[in-house]
């Protein structure tokens, strides 16, 4: 298989129904761990979905530094002979998050704080992450419907959004 | 890789800066951040040393807004120039749609970046990219300052496929926005292709290598961008050396050729007595001089020219191997030790079978 062949099929692509099942195990999710909110990020550093107190936080910032801070760390977890650290969790004073790769492409992200504990969200994640896996291999195989010039009319929105530089 | 939302109905796309240290990468960023609508920009994060220069990237997120019915965002991140941060070069290589390449016009600047040229070519195959179908777009930047190549020059040097290019002088803001449009067209272009859209003749259109095209690609001066983003019609091939097109019967995606010429054979050095003048200090942007000291030694700069290999790039697979090479003869040594078992047991029933008898 060529090498653009295997980024096609590795693609991200996900569908509404996808994403009302993964919002709702998200909610189920936050609602027996107490975490604050969770988001399910792709490998990539885009945001694919959130769920729970958010409004306060750059979510876009805080997904593109943990998709970083992911690779960063598989690289590390490779020069120690293993293919990736799979859950990282960074401890803070108040806040925390843990981190989990579901199905090799996205990420989920919990943060919470000192109302509950590391164990009560790692317990849950587990389990979480299992269903979710399910969401996306469901619907791998699925091609998106495009059917439009984005590139043409992409330019023209740039065109207008920096007109006159 | 470009993600498709159909629920969020979004189309994320992610677009890395690519070029020598001080070639401008992080400025482009500021400068698109300055001069974006708020509503459509978002806050640039910068993951830097303490004297300004990129550790492991700059990242901006821009929402173009709405094509198609789907809201198209970019995100755009830069590299760390510097020779020695190659490992953290590749890892924001990771999952890339598009990459602008930033090139430093001055003169003294040609042998960086033929080798940061070199090494986005090393650094896409490590990623498993087949570096002709990911879109690249090319800007020559610090057009203001003396003492710097023709773009015809560049265009034989670095890009002698003659995809699409862009004079700029970034920290001005001049060819910014430019360059930003060619590498969004391109990459969206990229995404209908891939998803059998409807053909576009515009994909054949100046600009792009590797179609039959009768006009030539060249350099796009500031401000001149035409609304497809190539190049425009008037401007010259820059060099007989570049390849015959191959003929193409549909649209075709931008390849990247990695065929840098060698900056000893192509690149046109002039002796300069008494070393290279000081930069005029009104041209460039405001970084701290001092910040030059910070850069780690790169022997590879004063060496023959020849691909760089840092060694964080190397250690990665080598690491990987030792340890499945352990493991593996961990195995044999079990399996031994099993057999051993089995035929001391065999030998020591029969004994007892024969001593019983």
């Amino acid at each position: 298989m060529k090498d653009a062949e295997k980024l096609r099929r590795r693609r991200l692509v996900f569908y509404e129904n996808d994403i009302k099942d993964i919002n709702a195990t998200l909610e189920g999710l936050l609602k027996v761990s107490k975490a604050k909110a969770a988001l399910l990020i792709d490998i990539d550093g885009h945001l694919v979905t959130k769920r729970g107190e958010t409004a306060s936080i750059d979510i876009t910032s805080v997904a593109a530094l943990v998709a970083g801070s992911f690779a960063s760390t598989k690289q590390v977890a490779t020069l120690l002979g293993e293919p990736e650290f799979s859950v990282l969790f960074h401890q803070g004073k108040q806040e925390s998050i843990h981190i989990s790769l579901i199905a090799e492409r996205t990420m989920l992200v919990i943060m919470f704080d000192d109302s509950t504990t590391i164990g009560m969200v790692r317990l849950y994640a587990n389990e979480v992450s299992r269903k979710i896996e399910d969401v996306l291999n469901r619907n791998a195989s699925t091609e998106p419907e495009l059917s439009s010039d984005l590139g043409g009319e992409a330019k023209n929105k740039l065109e207008d959004l920096f007109k006159g530089q | 890789m470009v993600q498709i939302n159909f629920a969020a109905r979004e189309i994320n796309c992610k677009v890395v800066y690519y070029g020598p240290g001080r070639s401008g990468k992080t400025t482009n960023l500021e400068q698109i951040h300055a001069t974006s609508p708020k509503p459509c920009v978002g806050e640039m994060v910068s993951i830097a040393t303490e004297t300004d220069r990129t550790l492991f990237f700059d990242f901006l997120p821009l929402d173009i807004g709405k094509v198609a019915g789907m809201q198209v965002r970019f995100q755009l991140y830069t590299v760390p120039g510097q020779v020695y941060y190659n490992a953290t070069r590749k890892l924001v290589l990771q999952g890339v749609d598009g990459v602008i390449f930033v090139a430093d016009s001055q003169r003294s600047m040609m042998e960086e970046n033929t080798e940061s040229l070199l090494n986005l070519y090393d650094n896409l195959k490590e990623n498993g990219y087949d570096a002709d179908s990911i879109p690249v777009a090319f800007q020559w930047n610090k057009r203001d300052l003396p003492d710097i190549l023709s773009t015809d020059e560049l265009q034989r040097v670095l890009n002698p496929k003659g995809l699409p290019a862009s004079e700029a002088v970034a920290f001005k803001g001049i060819g910014v926005i430019d360059t930003l449009k060619s590498i969004a067209g391109l990459v969206l272009d990229r995404l209908m292709k891939e998803y059998g859209g409807a053909a576009k003749d515009r994909q054949a259109a100046p600009g792009r290598p590797g179609t039959p095209a009768p006009a030539p690609p060249a350099t796009t001066a500031p401000g001149q961008a035409s609304p497809t983003g190539a190049a425009p019609p008037q401007a010259q091939r820059p060099t007989s050396s570049q390849p015959a097109a191959p003929p193409a019967s549909g649209p075709q995606p931008a390849p990247f050729s990695p065929e840098v010429h060698r900056p000893a054979a192509a690149v046109p050095t002039q002796p300069k007595p008494g070393g290279p003048p000081p930069s005029p200090v009104v041209a460039q942007p405001p970084k701290p001089v001092i910040a030059v000291e910070a850069k780690p030694p790169a022997p590879q700069r004063t060496a023959a020219p020849s691909r760089p290999e840092p060694a964080p790039a190397r250690a990665i697979p080598h690491a990987a191997q030792k340890g499945r090479g352990k493991a593996d003869r961990n195995k044999w040594v079990l399996w031994i030790i099993i057999g051993s078992v089995v035929v001391i047991t065999a030998l020591v029933y029969v004994l007892i079978t024969v001593m019983s008898n």
